[in-house]
């Protein structure tokens, strides 16, 4: 059981980089459009990448005397890009995922509890496809992918 | 190597002229610890919806007068871990002293913060919390299997202003100078020990491990990361003075240091200034001891100091 839903982390983990204000502003357009969470949010945060995800780290002067330490992670894990699209993690929805306004998906106990068993079940809803945030009784529980009569659960 | 076990009244006799109220203390220790958790603020504001949610499940929860966002829970043999509301990382089970420490460092925004010794992240996570997720919190432990616990930590709860390094704290790297640092250090846990409950005492472990010595190294090698006018907290759940006021006198004449006063939210006693004969540094009457029957928590030290030069 030990450590069964840890993450290994990688020991040569190396700092993210930095992303151009471009790819910011597409990613905070992403959260906008998709779920309605005001850009300003995440004025005290920045953006860092590494191969496929992105990171959400405290916005400090200090960034450059940090990376001359050896790290293991900087910050949370903010989205990952899985073919082409951004997908937001559970953490990130579960944090932030009171700002939104649309994306919503809303549970009823015994549908969730099936998803989380099930991990895919038949769906149907008028949200449009795409990454949704789940939530159950007021609760954020986190990220699922609703697509044409089904339902994804990315839920740890 | 079978050697007569010492009883716990045998091991803690040794401590009698320090603990007030030696038998309530005794007492105490026949009872298991009580149960604990802290609100995560950076996801919920208002504890109402996870009282509620604990009470439907069994638990009788009420919140810690003087030390806000903490909640006592009965009874308190069960496990908070297996519920939704850890899950979704609206709670974190800590032990209410185990929020000192941070007290004494009065962490701010934008503050450049070394958390030393910081597995599995308890006050990490407090600090993360008190600070609105803006400061800018250097996590480090020596063994990556507790750091990866500590990053699950993180994850559930959400926090996005930590960077997580194993180091062996003695050789912490000198390239980057820090605003406060934290040193939660390894120590033999006596504060933490109830008979036949929880913890065990150093003559159980044989006690081979020089633990003083490392908390010397600890302790100056934190001093020697601080920015001149930086602030060093050093805590351990131990009531041994040796590992305490030793360690803390020892920085004392080591380095420029001044021991400082601080607020606590729960009833402590002053800092030893002599122990088995030998004198401490007069000031260390300003650190603090809490001890176990007095708070209804695990046992603590604290010291509170500044680097002069
Ligand atoms: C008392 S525990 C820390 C608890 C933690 N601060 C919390 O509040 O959750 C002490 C930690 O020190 C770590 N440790 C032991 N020796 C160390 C060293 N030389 N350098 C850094 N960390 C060390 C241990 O692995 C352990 O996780």
């Amino acid at each position: 059981m030990k450590g069964k839903n840890r993450k290994k982390l990688d020991p040569q983990a190396t700092w993210p980089r930095l992303i151009p204000e471009e790819e910011r502003e597409e990613i905070l357009r992403y959260l906008e459009n998709r779920f309605g969470i005001p850009p300003e949010i995440f004025n005290s945060y920045e953006f860092l990448a590494t191969a496929k995800n992105y990171w959400l780290f405290v916005r400090t002067p200090h960034l450059r005397t940090l990376e001359k330490l050896r790290i293991q992670t900087a910050g949370l894990l903010f989205l990952r890009k899985v073919s082409g699209y951004l997908k937001p993690t559970t953490a990130t929805l579960q944090r932030f995922g009171v700002y939104a306004r649309r994306g919503i998906l809303d549970l009823d106990r015994y549908t969730l509890d099936r998803l989380r068993l099930e991990k895919k079940i038949p769906f149907t809803c008028s949200l449009e496809p795409g990454y949704v945030i789940l939530r159950c009784e007021g609760k954020i529980w986190g990220c699922g992918l609703y697509l044409p009569e089904k339902l994804i659960s990315y839920l740890p | 190597m079978a050697e007569t076990p010492e009883t716990a009244d045998q091991y803690f006799e040794r401590y009698r002229e320090i603990i007030p109220d030696y038998p309530a203390f005794l007492e105490a220790l026949s009872q298991p610890l009580p149960l604990y958790f802290r609100l995560n603020t950076l996801k919920v504001r208002d504890p109402s919806p996870v009282v509620e949610g604990l009470s439907r499940q069994g638990f009788r929860v009420e919140p810690v007068p003087r030390v806000p966002w903490f909640f006592r829970v009965e009874p308190r043999e069960f496990s908070l871990g297996n519920t939704e509301e850890y899950y979704l990382g609206l709670i974190y089970p800590m032990t209410l002293s185990s929020s000192l420490p941070v007290y004494a460092l009065e962490p701010r925004p934008g503050e450049l913060i070394l958390d030393l010794c910081a597995a599995p992240g308890s006050k990490t996570t407090q600090i993360a919390q008190h600070t609105e997720d803006q400061a800018v919190i250097v996590a480090n432990d020596r063994r990556l299997d507790r750091i990866t616990a500590l990053v699950a930590n993180l994850r559930r709860l959400g926090i996005a202003c930590v960077i997580t390094t194993v180091y062996r704290g003695e050789q912490y790297p000198l390239e980057v100078s820090f605003d406060k640092v934290l040193v939660d250090a390894p120590c033999s846990g006596e504060g933490r020990y109830r008979k036949g409950y929880e913890g065990e005492l150093l003559f159980q472990k044989e006690g081979r491990t020089n633990l003083s010595g490392i908390q010397k190294g600890l302790i100056v090698r934190a001093y020697d990361l601080l920015k001149p006018g930086g602030i060093l907290v050093y805590s351990t759940c131990t009531i041994n003075p040796e590992e305490n006021e030793a360690v803390v006198d020892y920085l004392l004449r080591k380095r420029q240091a001044e021991l400082l006063d601080w607020e606590a939210p729960l009833p402590s006693h002053p800092g030893l200034t002599e122990w088995a004969g030998r004198p401490f540094h007069p000031h260390l009457v300003k650190a603090k001891r809490f001890y176990a029957h007095e708070i209804e928590a695990v046992g603590f030290f604290v010291a509170k100091l500044r680097r002069v030069a």
